[in-house]
């Protein structure tokens, strides 16, 4: 188990493009996997981020990377749970709503028009994370929604990494993210 | 994929430029063909209509908008600014804009109801504008309002035949936009136009759990293979963007 955001750049920047990767996370890792992909393994590769929030809304997730100090021109989110909070969507350049998390396909579009708006570098894309996705969404229109997402990110040489809170994970869940990604990596502070 | 084999040679290709579309007509739409793009209101007819000339103006390809309900001026303030679209385009006349009823004005077709005549001299004014300005590709948004006022079956079925008769043979590739209500169980208003088109595109709006989804879905193309399943799309400045609808295993 990997436990901090440095090795976990390490281990991503080992793989090639078009890899799928399930991201484990366990404990209080959150943030340290927030920092290892968007802070370290991005810049090292030159990516551009597009980063998919179900879990909490993305100025929530921007506050905290300002207080980190991250970097954040070149992190696009699509965000998808601060319009279901009343007032939650706030307008910022770098952030693009879908209506509901149950709008599977309006997510896939946003992330694809991103992909063409940063066109001249390669991008890596989060979702954070499955679990909150399969609040609003059965296991079966997700597997689907991972499995067209995916593959199409694939065909354009984009990373993929799927936040699973280890903790809350299902077995669907676990069986499914096992089905549509190449690799499973765990961060945490208890290996 | 539907198999369409009055063909035995592939007909050459006029790509829409929307990815997504060409990708569901295996390379865009077979040149000439007259295709029916029929919806309810806010579904993208007009938007994708007119991106479909703009990647044709820039393609080289002189590409003719007939606004019939809506005046030109208006419609492009309204549109999408596209990353790609280029003000150019309308400069150089790769990309005319002309309002229908400035054309039944030049052609004295004052009268609310058309005559079998008038369609006549109506067509042969819209073919006379494609040879003059040697137009590749063509919008008439929306042919119900020019439906309206032919009012009889027998007169739109003419007109529609003549129309794509016209542009077929000037090897112009066409949108003709038909207005339809949400629950309406045909294609066209009249229910003439969707017979004689070579092509058919319904779009839609798709409620699902509260969630309102725009459609489109190929249900007819002559001259090519072509998926008929639904399709979903959003209006980006990138243009217009397709993804397949996700059935849920089947639910």
């Amino acid at each position: 188990m990997i436990k901090s955001p440095g090795d976990l750049a390490e281990e991503l920047r080992e793989l090639p493009p078009s890899s799928a990767i399930n991201l484990k996370i366990s404990g209080d890792s959150y943030f340290d996997a927030i920092r290892g992909i968007v802070d370290i393994f991005a810049p090292k590769k030159d990516l551009d981020v597009i980063y998919i929030t179900v879990a909490i809304p993305s100025h929530s997730i921007i506050d905290v990377l300002k207080i980190l100090e991250i970097d954040l021109s070149r992190i696009y989110f699509v965000d998808c749970v601060s319009h279901t909070m009343i007032g939650g969507a706030k307008k910022h350049d770098n952030v693009y709503y879908v209506e509901s998390p149950t709008m599977l396909e309006n997510i896939m579009l946003k992330v694809e028009y991103l992909v063409r708006k940063t066109s001249e570098r390669n991008n890596v894309i989060v979702l954070d994370a499955i679990n909150a996705l399969g609040i609003h969404n059965n296991v079966n229109i997700l597997s689907e929604f991972l499995h067209i997402m995916l593959n199409n990110l694939r065909a354009q040489d984009a990373y993929s990494i799927v936040f699973t809170m280890d903790d809350t994970a299902t077995e669907d869940t676990n069986n499914m993210m096992g089905l549509v990604c190449d690799l499973n990596i765990s961060i945490g502070s208890d290996g | 994929m539907d198999e369409n084999k009055n063909n035995s040679v592939e007909r050459e290709r006029c790509p829409t430029g929307i990815d997504g579309l060409d990708n569901i007509l295996n390379g865009g739409i077979p040149r000439g063909n007259t295709i029916l793009f029929t919806g309810s209101c806010g579904t993208g007819k007009t938007t994708l209509s007119l991106e479909f000339l703009v990647h044709g103006a820039l393609a080289d390809e002189n590409s003719l908008f007939i606004s019939v309900t809506e005046s030109s001026d208006k419609l492009t303030q309204n549109v999408i600014p596209y990353d790609f679209f280029e003000e150019s385009l309308i400069k150089k006349g790769k990309l005319v804009f002309v309002d229908m009823p400035i054309i039944y004005e030049r052609l004295g077709l004052t009268n609310v109801e058309f005559s079998l005549e008038d369609v006549d001299i109506l067509v042969r004014a819209i073919g006379n504008l494609v040879d003059e300005l040697s137009i590749k590709r063509l919008v008439i948004d929306s042919i119900t309002s020019v439906c309206y006022r032919l009012k009889t079956e027998e007169k739109i079925r003419e007109f529609i035949l003549k129309i794509g008769k016209t542009l077929s043979t000037r090897g112009c590739t066409s949108m003709l936009i038909s207005e339809i209500s949400p629950s309406a169980d045909r294609y066209s208003l009249y229910g003439v136009e969707e017979a004689i088109a070579d092509g058919i595109v319904l779009m839609g709006n798709m409620e699902r759990r509260g969630d309102l989804l725009r459609t489109l879905q190929v249900v007819k193309m002559r001259g090519t293979t072509h998926s008929r399943a639904k399709y979903v799309l959003d209006l980006t400045p990138a243009g217009v963007l397709l993804v397949p609808l996700l059935k849920g295993g089947g639910g």
